[in-house]
């Protein structure tokens, strides 16, 4: 069953989400939207910790059990990420990244 | 498996956390009156909690470490001999707790930096941080240590991501505390882009990590975590392009954290924006557990990837990566602090440049002779006691002058002796020691690494290194100038909170006292000779 797909092709998968989501991650101007790339980024490694898993040692489970705690702490980092970017809000009236620029030099 | 005589070893962390949860709820359950006085009343309650428990905790790590007093094996049995033994049976040097948490001198040494970091913190927010529901901001520092003890300790890949994420998490929301204020919500969330994607960047070199791990066993039913550090190294033969891209996305992601030039674009914002004690934690002991975690997982983990910094052998390997970095960090952090204005921005870019002389006693860990590793431990985890204790002291004077002049630009420091002359011979004492200047520790800091480094063969890097802190002088005395010669715009004096000025005064006494006398720890840091899982 899992000969169907190749190792490499789910690594390749997850290598090109890795790539979108830190493209992302730097080329968003919006908070949220930089914050999504950084899910992406989490997730494209959850895809390869569940892979190599699957493939390599079905019999143990470290690496599923590693992807839950990932996703746990995605949550946790999400649900800050989500409470600065209203408070950004509040403050500043904008969520564009290049008008939140008060910090530089 | 996990046995009930492991919970004294784990104690400083259970501790951590039931004070977190006592700061949080003797704030929750008091019902305080809704005026100014009681206001001030609570934030005081939450500090005075917290800074007793953590004055308390640190002294039991300091008992349970054994490094001041052991308790012989002779002594007659009774009540409180037998406390001190069941303390001590927690104290260095026995195998990990379940393959993830070990508890060597490595991480008893760190432990004591951290708690006594947060420490200081606790004490320079005594009295006027924060404005509202202040249990929660103590609270967060706590959490936030107790990641840091797990990140010193973690001998496992998902252990050091959860306490590199608890280390993280409540420091991004202390950052942004004051969330009205533009500039501290902006470093909050500059803070949490940065790292949210670090992790990220280290998380994908982890998972390759597993990969190679899985690779290597090939599903033939060997019963071991993978995830391990001793069990990598010992997979880790093969080596291979895929091992070596994985552990230059961890030293990547790691780098993030340490605030190491490519990496460090983010620091100077959030020094600058958060609130200063902040500052003094974020850049104290978060850069320290990040030194630490690097340290151990290169060691551990990728002995076999060392290779060296010599220039004309065998370059290659993470000590050539990190010898790299350090040359970078040197000089952009160096070169960057000289024309800012902001004296909390001059002393990000100088926490910087800091970074890459701690780097230097990582790159001796590479050198041929079993005695130069040893000293380039000592020497690096030498620096880092240093480095805390100094920049705390800075953080904290910026933080009095900030709450007495409203501002921390360098040119709020003028004529800051005559104004308060105490305060001023502190921060004095605090920048010197930062710029090397001989009596104080962090000039033995600096010549240790630099011997070390020196006799490991980057004798490259440390020309660098002499040049850049001569460099550094300028901006360092620039504050002096500042403080000593610069007539003040008035002439009032500068009222400092006890707290403040307490902590500025251990910090110093630290300094001058490790300055004179390195010995006194010297002994206790070259225990740390053999880190558990190798």
């Amino acid at each position: 069953m899992t000969r169907a797909i190749p190792l490499e092709a789910v690594l390749a998968v997850a290598a090109a989400l890795f790539c979108i989501g830190l493209f992302g991650a730097l080329s968003r101007r919006n908070l949220v939207g930089v914050l999504m790339g950084i899910e992406l980024m989490l997730n494209s490694v959850n895809i390869n910790l569940v892979a190599f898993w699957r493939y390599l040692e079905p019999r143990f489970i470290t690496g599923p059990s590693f992807a839950i705690f990932i996703i746990t702490v995605a949550a946790a980092e999400a649900a800050v990420g989500l409470a600065m970017i209203i408070a950004i809000y509040r403050t500043w009236n904008t969520v564009n990244i290049d008008s939140v620029d008060s910090l530089k030099g | 498996m996990f046995q009930i005589t492991d919970v004294p070893r784990i104690l400083p962390e259970i501790l951590l956390l039931v004070l977190a949860l006592l700061v949080l709820g003797s704030d929750i359950f008091e019902r305080w009156a809704n005026n100014d006085a009681a206001r001030l009343e609570r934030v005081r309650a939450s500090a005075q909690l917290t800074a007793i428990g953590l004055g308390l905790i640190f002294v039991i790590a300091l008992v349970q470490s054994g490094y001041v007093y052991k308790l012989p094996d002779t002594v007659p049995v009774n009540f409180l001999t037998n406390i001190l033994r069941n303390l001590q049976s927690g104290g260095p040097g026995q195998a990990p707790i379940i393959g993830a948490f070990a508890t060597d001198d490595l991480t008893m040494i760190s432990r004591l930096v951290f708690i006594g970091a947060a420490f200081l913190t606790s004490l320079l927010c005594l009295d006027d941080y924060p404005s509202s529901n202040p249990a929660e901001f103590y609270a967060l520092i706590i959490f936030s240590t107790l990641g840091m003890c797990l990140m010193a300790g973690a001998t496992e890949l998902v252990m050091i991501f959860l306490g590199v994420e608890m280390t993280s998490i409540p420091l991004y929301i202390l950052a942004g505390y004051f969330s009205s204020e533009a500039r501290s919500s902006e470093s909050g969330m500059k803070y949490l882009l940065f790292g949210a994607m670090s992790s990220a960047i280290l998380l994908y070199g982890m998972s390759l990590v597993y990969g190679f791990a899985a690779n290597a066993v090939g599903g033939n039913g060997v019963a071991n975590d993978l995830t391990q550090l001793s069990r990598i190294a010992a997979l880790s033969k093969q080596g291979g392009p895929l091992l070596t891209l994985s552990m230059i996305l961890i030293i990547a992601g790691i780098g993030y954290k340490v605030a190491v030039v490519p990496f460090h674009g983010w620091s100077p914002d959030v020094y600058q924006g958060a609130p200063t004690p902040v500052t003094a934690f974020i850049s104290t002991a978060s850069k320290a557990a990040g030194f630490i975690v690097l340290f151990r997982l290169l060691t551990v983990a990728f002995p076999r990837l060392s290779g060296s910094a010599i220039l004309d052998a065998n370059l290659g390997g993470w000590t050539s990566l990190l010898a790299l970095l350090a040359l970078l960090t040197l000089i952009v952090g160096n070169l960057a602090a000289l024309p800012q204005t902001n004296a909390k921005r001059l002393l990000a870019y100088s926490s910087i440049a800091q970074a890459g002389f701690i780097l230097l006693g990582l790159i001796a860990w590479a050198a041929p002779q079993a005695f130069d590793r040893n000293q380039g431990t000592a020497s690096l985890l030498y620096y880092l006691v240093v480095y805390t204790l100094t920049n705390v002291g800075g953080f904290g004077a910026l933080s009095a002058i900030k709450l007495a002049v409203g501002g921390d630009d360098v040119s709020d420091l003028n004529g800051l002796a005559r104004r308060n002359l105490p305060l001023a011979v502190l921060f004095a004492f605090c920048v010197l020691s930062l710029a090397g200047v001989p009596p104080l520790a962090g000039f033995f800091a600096k010549f240790y690494v630099f011997m070390v480094a020196w006799q490991s063969g980057a004798w490259w890097l440390v020309i660098i290194a002499l040049f850049t802190t001569i460099v550094s002088l300028y901006y360092y005395l620039r504050m002096l100038k500042a403080m000593f010669i610069t007539a003040p715009s008035n002439e009032s004096p500068v009222a400092v909170p006890a707290g403040i000025m307490s902590a500025l005064g251990i910090s110093v006494a630290g300094l001058v006292i490790l300055g004179l006398f390195p010995n006194l720890v010297l002994g206790i840091l070259s225990r740390v000779q053999t880190v558990a899982g190798m």
